[in-house]
């Protein structure tokens, strides 16, 4: 357990010791202000919901640039030969990393919290609703950081990291769409059950499905496993 | 302490470690030399358990890599080739981080953090990011990290590249200290180092082990190609075969002094027979003018040379 709050905490050192974490923070805040102003002053609807989708698809982009230099970049700076020779295991290094990029996104979705001060004072949202979005929001947020995480593994590049995590969390965020061109059941079931976009739409609507809560959590596994499998095969 | 038992490593067609077998016991430094390419780089990962043997095992106090992997990595301290260093830290951050990962308690960290930064001279620097120091602090950060946690076993890959010659100086002192109690197994290309610090030296070339022995063994086991050095003043020829008429003198090379007329300089290849230098000393004095004789021990250098010539010459005779 101390391997892994080490991993974890030299994670979130390293965020804050470079200027990825302001980085990335500042984009993701400055575009979460723009839609919650056009929506909600724009518009005069006072909720997150439109908020909390274009947040979503905001994820996508920001997601890339938080992974992208998780294994890449201890590749690049040959400092994997270090963590793979401590006395560590290789799902200790996989999860000490996957919570020091979490807490990141965790940070960023409090941050986004400052919009909800002028909804509250100027409006009468409803507050299960926000919190079950933004239950859905982080779910979303992990599940699609260890998919980035899994890719910045592969490779000691980051840029190609990044250009590999975007199509791939792309196809899962519109894969839903594709439901309306087939005509076999099975396969607009599963294209249904594989998009991000559907289950991340339920928990905006006010409803915490555990079977979208299910979804995120296996997917997010799926990717970690796949990452520690990696890992000790690269050995 | 650190044990190999017919260690390969294969990569696709390719083996690049054959079959290498040795031993480092507690107490003991072991230089491992050998050309770029030799396996040297390799053999310490496996070693420290950052790839796996294709074949063969590797146990650290008993414990084995592939199965005890984390028990015996706890007994490592391990500098590789490109000390492992993450720029954005700083030094007694990333120090803390590599205690912290090796298992060190919370209320032994500092006291250990001390012991590092004291033995590698660090402590100007402790507190400076590590991207700004220079190649020869990063070398010592990198050896401070391996220092950290008690390891049993130290693995070196070039711990004295890029020190200034006062640095090397320390750095060879700490391992000296070091390996006074432990094992440690250092990596190097500068063969005055080997004899400097090590018990025994281990060369390895295109991936197998060609010697492992201490500096006077090999010196002795490669006596047979000593030399004599002589200056005399003579005609070329003559002298040529007179020498070789010696017993026990199989090579002559004899060159022109420039600027001493009539005089040369002369290497003999001589076996390792007692007494050489008299009879070659005999043979030509009477006839000829002798200044200077010496019979020349062979270098680590040589005997380095001639294994790693070896070698080659095995590698080209395979092919």
């Amino acid at each position: 357990m101390r391997g892994l709050l080490a991993v974890y905490q030299k994670e979130v050192i390293s965020y804050f010791r470079s200027p990825i974490a302001y980085f990335v923070v500042s984009v993701f805040l400055l575009g979460t202000g723009y839609f919650f102003l056009y929506n909600v002053f724009m518009t005069g609807i006072g909720t997150m919901n439109e908020t909390l989708q274009n947040m979503g698809v905001l994820l996508l982009i920001v997601v890339p640039v938080i992974t992208m230099r998780l294994f890449s970049a201890e590749y690049s700076g040959r400092t994997m030969e270090l963590l793979m020779t401590l006395p560590l295991k290789p799902w200790q290094i996989v999860l000490g990393k996957y919570l020091g990029a979490t807490t990141i996104l965790l940070l960023m979705t409090l941050a986004t919290c400052i919009d909800l001060i002028p909804l509250y004072l100027y409006g009468n949202p409803e507050t299960k609703t926000i919190l079950s979005g933004y239950i859905g929001f982080v779910l979303l947020g992990m599940a699609c950081l260890a998919i980035g995480q899994f890719f910045s593994a592969l490779t000691q590049n980051q840029i190609v990291a990044a250009l590999i995590t975007v199509p791939v969390l792309l196809v899962f965020w519109f894969i839903g769409h594709l439901q309306s061109f087939q005509a076999s059941y099975e396969l607009r079931g599963l294209f249904g059950y594989l998009s991000f976009s559907q289950h991340f739409a339920d928990f905006i609507r006010g409803l915490v499905r555990s079977e979208a809560v299910m979804f995120f959590l296996i997917v997010s596994a799926i990717a970690l496993t796949l990452n520690t499998s990696y890992l000790q095969w690269r050995r | 302490m650190i044990v190999l038992e017919s260690v390969s490593k294969r990569y696709g067609a390719k083996t690049v470690v054959h079959d290498v077998s040795f031993d480092v016991a507690q107490g003991e430094i072991v230089g491992f030399l050998g050309p770029n390419g030799a396996g040297k780089t390799t053999t310490m990962r496996m070693i420290a358990g950052y790839i796996t043997p294709t074949s063969g095992r590797v146990t650290i106090s008993g414990l084995d890599m592939a199965t005890e992997n984390e028990a015996a990595a706890r007994r490592i301290g391990y500098l590789p080739e490109h000390p492992p260093l993450y720029d954005v830290l700083d030094v007694s951050t990333y120090l803390r981080f590599v205690a912290k990962a090796k298992g060190v308690p919370a209320r032994e960290i500092a006291s250990n953090l001390e012991r590092v930064t004291t033995a590698c001279h660090l402590e100007a620097v402790s507190r400076s990011e590590i991207f700004k120091l220079s190649k020869g602090y990063r070398q010592r950060v990198g050896l401070a990290q391996a220092l950290l946690g008690k390891p049993e076993v130290l693995l070196l890959d070039e711990p004295t590249a890029g020190l200034d010659p006062g640095q090397i100086h320390e750095t060879r002192e700490v391992i000296r200290a070091f390996g006074q109690t432990h094992a440690v197994l250092l990596s190097t290309h500068i063969l005055h180092e080997v004899t400097l610090i090590c018990r025994r030296v281990a060369i390895i070339d295109g991936g197998r082990l060609l010697a492992i022995d201490s500096p006077n063994g090999l010196q002795k086991a490669s006596e047979q190609t000593n030399n004599v050095t002589l200056e005399i003043t003579a005609p070329a020829d003559p002298l040529r075969a007179e020498l070789l008429s010696i017993e026990g003198v199989y090579g002559v090379t004899v060159r022109p002094i420039p600027g001493r007329p009539s005089m040369q300089m002369v290497d003999c290849q001589v076996d390792a027979r007692d007494g050489i230098e008299a009879r070659i000393a005999r043979a030509v004095s009477g006839r000829w003018e002798l200044h200077r004789l010496e019979r020349q021990r062979p270098t680590l250098e040589n005997i380095f040379l001639r294994y790693v010539g070896q070698g080659v010459r095995g590698k080209e005779a395979a092919q």
